[in-house]
């Protein structure tokens, strides 16, 4: 751990902690999808309380990381870290897109609003886990 | 993953000016520690600016620390 960099470390925690947040988010929502597809879903409070966990892990243990390394914190991004940010977000954009996709097809279905919204919000989920996903594998392997 | 074209013998130079370190290094021409060590290992090619920053420090030209190896592409 000590041998990874600021972003790097910065990169694992959002992937661990969106993973870990919308894992339990999405495994609820799963469970009373029979009763959601019929417009009876109540997820929006359990969406706010996660939403609010996972800004407290990621500015929590963002502050424990940058209390741990505080000048390279401070330094900023190199041309490495910014090649490594457009790359990742250029892998990120097509699964957005297809996401999007998904979310407009369901607008097809005789779905309700709730699951349209929460394909909506899968696919953003999915996007940023795979642009935090490839920055830590550029950071491990170079390019 | 396939090795880049370009390698070089930044470690050897630090090495030669009083076993500078990576960070020292680092600090001198503007990127992080784990950037110079990417730039060591051959993982990532600098930009110009920074090559041409390396080259500065050591007091170098800059075909000096880097060789294109065409082979390797």
């Amino acid at each position: 751990m000590s041998q990874m960099s600021f972003r790097e470390k910065s990169a694992w925690i959002s992937f661990v902690v969106i993973a870990l947040v919308f894992g339990v988010y999405f495994a609820r929502i799963l469970r009373v999808l029979p009763r959601a597809l019929g417009g009876g879903g109540d997820s929006i409070h359990f969406f706010f309380v996660l939403g609010a966990a996972l800004i407290l892990f990621e500015v929590g243990l963002h502050l424990a990381i940058k209390i741990q390394s505080p000048q390279e914190a401070r330094t900023p991004k190199d041309e490495r870290d910014r090649l490594i940010d457009m790359k990742a977000t250029r892998l990120a954009f097509p699964v957005l897109l297809v996401g999007t996709f998904a979310a407009i097809f369901t607008l097809h279905l005789a779905v309700s609003r709730g699951v349209i919204i929460n394909v909506m919000l899968a696919a953003v989920v999915v996007a940023q886990l795979t642009r935090f996903g490839a920055q830590i594998v550029y950071h491990r392997r170079g390019f | 993953m396939p090795a880049l074209p370009i390698t070089n013998c930044i470690r050897r130079l630090r090495f030669e000016h009083k076993e500078m370190t990576q960070q020292a290094l680092a600090d001198r021409i503007g990127v992080t520690r784990q950037t110079v060590n990417a730039i060591e290992l051959c993982k990532y090619s600098p930009s110009l600016e920074v090559a041409f920053r390396i080259a500065a420090v050591f007091g170098v030209s800059i075909d000096q620390v880097f060789r294109f190896s065409e082979s390797k592409r």
